[in-house]
């Protein structure tokens, strides 16, 4: 075997753990959680939470988020700053609804910035009535200080950006007098 | 050692070479078929005109529509369009992707999306991408 051949199959061998090694991973709902940075004004009663518009991560495409983490980082966000008295699966006083409306991301690079925007509304479901809603946006960059492999970098910034947008979220509902 | 090297070049091509996918969401309450004005927003990174070919699209659909580079129209619409276009080069440029939201017109929110990812070998050109996601959007 000549030097030329033992280095494309180097080659070849790094490229191909490169590819495995790189497979995209869903942004987790731990990474989305809010954490609260200062205290809330309480809203009181309980609310259920219901999202849509995300997508499902696949092995060959880049990482996303899904409706049900992005549905637990809410939760989670809002049970640890209070601002509800309980978090209900259903029946509760309030109906948090959320559709995940644009996730920019960027195919490749070394900093990886996403961008969305999520359309918010809080129904009172004794009245019936939309008590808030808003369209909040919110970005995040990693970069490859955060990550190395770039697969883990759009993961970060997803989560970032989800992150960001849940705070801001609870910051707006916090303002509510109900 | 040849077998190996085949196996070796052959993997990241299969890789490399996934499958075009395409899917369309729509918020719980939307109704896309009360639409009718629709003004395309330019994307400031985007030289290629895409928003043209997407406002052309929605006129043959049957809409009326225009496109521009501010971020709301002179006059009111029915609906605002946003998107995302991303390129690769494989021997010549090509739309990897193109993510398409359609919004309220007055509110911003997004009514719908769709999305649609063609890996170099199953490429399409920018006018065959912009019909692919709005058909998969309005279908």
């Amino acid at each position: 075997m000549t030097a030329a051949t033992r280095y494309l199959a180097l080659a070849c061998a790094l490229a191909v753990a490169a590819l495995l090694g790189g497979c995209a991973a869903p942004a987790t709902s731990v990474g989305m959680t809010a954490v609260p940075t200062k205290p809330v004004h309480p809203i009181g009663g309980d609310v259920s939470v219901a999202v849509s518009g995300g997508s499902q991560t696949s092995s060959t495409g880049g990482s996303q988020i899904s409706d049900e983490a992005f549905a637990q980082a809410l939760r989670d966000s809002i049970q640890q700053s209070g601002l509800f008295a309980k978090v209900s699966p259903s029946g509760a006083r309030y109906q948090l609804t959320a559709f995940i409306g644009e996730v920019d991301q960027p195919v490749v690079g070394f900093s990886m910035t996403v961008k969305m925007d999520v359309n918010y509304k809080l129904v009172d479901a004794q009245s019936g009535a939309t008590v808030w809603s808003k369209v909040i946006d919110s970005q995040y960059t990693a970069r490859p200080g955060d990550a190395f492999a770039g697969v883990k970098r759009l993961r970060l910034a997803n989560e970032g950006a989800a992150r960001d947008n849940i705070q801001q979220a609870i910051g707006a509902m916090a303002a509510l007098k109900l | 050692m040849k077998r190996v090297l085949r196996i070796g070049l052959l993997l990241p091509m299969l890789i490399l070479t996934a499958c075009a996918t395409n899917s369309a969401t729509k918020a719980p309450d939307a109704d896309l078929s009360k639409l009718k004005t629709f003004y395309v927003v330019r994307l400031p990174e985007d030289t290629r005109g895409i928003e043209k070919l997407i406002s052309a699209r929605l006129v043959t659909m049957g809409h009326q529509s225009t496109s521009g580079d501010a971020p709301k129209p002179d006059a009111p619409v029915d609906a605002i369009v946003t998107y995302q276009d991303h390129w690769m080069w494989d021997i010549t440029m090509y739309m990897i992707k193109l993510d398409i939201q359609i919004r309220d017109g007055t509110s911003g929110a997004v009514l719908a999306k769709g999305e649609v990812r063609r890996p170099s070998l199953q490429r399409k050109a920018a006018e065959g991408m912009v019909e692919e996601t709005l058909g998969v959007i309005f279908k």
